[in-house]
């Protein structure tokens, strides 16, 4: 499962992951969708790009 | 002193403090991060735990969830006399829930309407077919210093107040540093065709601009008794009362040293 926050900075970018993988698989842009959850910083973005889901 | 707010919401507070030195903002920073009590859980008691992820693992999942913090109504558990928990030092918070599904923060049940999660939608465990879970969170107060999970903010960092200066006799106008900025600072206004500062304020002082200027004309400093302060909240308290109770803390050190006097 995805971490609850950011590892660096300790954001909880957990709560925007459904939202985020869900809009991505629709084929939105994911650069648009960090933009619009209000994710600025690289540090949280890439939980989100990276992470993966494997159970 | 002076202090000008630039920017405040519920979220982040950023402001400019001017006539202050690096010891004083860096003081209130570190107070900030590690001393400004918040709400987090510290004790997991599991009545059920069929998922897959190990008790130690939920629990700790479970403590990194902000908390809605009121500071006035809980006492800190090292200065409450029950020991252990109690309703005066702690709020409970229960967890149930049957698979297939996945448990969210939001379905944390608390016993104090004003302590909840921050936000609803943060994933604690996933419940696979039959698979149940079943839990009591304690959270207390605690700092930074103990655990990350108790700090108030995401990020607390300041800046020195960038100045940038551009020698008008060796500047040729050629807008390279327009061009080469990555925080769009400058503006190169060609029917003048002379370069501005647009955005002094978002400027890093990485000085790309300066090591880029063919003619150097440009000197980036940052000035040493002014700052821009940025507070970004995780939730559980609003920025500005995490900022008045780091003032009232360093207040309290300072009259302990008065105290010896
Ligand atoms: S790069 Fe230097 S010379 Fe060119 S516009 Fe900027 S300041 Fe002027
Ligand atoms: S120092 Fe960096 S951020 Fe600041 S103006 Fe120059 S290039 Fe832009
Ligand atoms: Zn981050
Ligand atoms: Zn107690």
């Amino acid at each position: 499962m995805i971490p609850i926050r950011c590892l660096s900075c300790g954001k909880v970018v957990s709560a925007y992951f459904d939202e985020y993988q869900k809009r991505v698989q629709d084929g939105e842009d994911s650069k648009k969708v960090l933009d619009d959850l209000g994710l600025k910083r690289y540090c949280c973005r890439r939980m989100l790009i990276s992470h993966v889901e494997v159970w | 002193m002076e202090i000008e707010i630039i920017s405040q919401d519920n979220q982040e507070l950023v402001f400019r403090i001017e006539g202050v030195e690096v010891s004083l903002v860096n003081a209130l920073r570190r107070i900030v991060m590690v001393e400004v009590p918040t709400l987090a859980i510290e004790e997991v008691l599991f009545l059920k735990n069929e998922a897959r992820i190990f008790d130690e693992a939920l629990a700790h999942r479970l403590g990194m969830v902000p908390l809605t913090t009121d500071l006035e109504a809980i006492t800190p558990r090292g200065e409450c006399d029950c020991g252990d928990h109690c309703s005066r030092c702690s709020v409970s918070l229960t967890l149930k829930g049957k698979g297939p599904k996945t448990l969210y923060s939001g379905d944390l049940e608390s016993s104090d309407p004003q302590v909840k999660p921050v936000l609803d939608t943060i994933p604690l465990v996933k419940l696979q077919k039959g698979e149940e879970v079943e839990l009591e969170a304690i959270a207390q107060l605690g700092t930074g210093i103990e655990h990350a999970k108790w700090q108030p903010t995401t990020t607390c960092a300041y800046k020195n107040y960038p100045q940038i200066t551009i020698d008008q006799d060796k500047c040729e106008a050629c807008g390279l540093c327009a061009q080469q900025c990555p925080r769009g600072v400058y503006f190169f206004d060609e029917k003048e065709n002379k370069i501005q500062v647009v955005d002094l304020e978002n400027c890093s002082m990485c000085r790309t601009c300066s090591k880029d200027c063919p003619n150097q004309a440009i000197t980036v400093e940052g000035l040493g008794d002014k700052f821009i302060f940025r507070i970004e909240s995780d939730g559980s308290l609003p920025p500005w009362e995490i900022l008045t109770t780091a003032c009232d803390i360093l207040f309290q050190k300072a009259e302990k040293i008065l105290d010896y006097l």
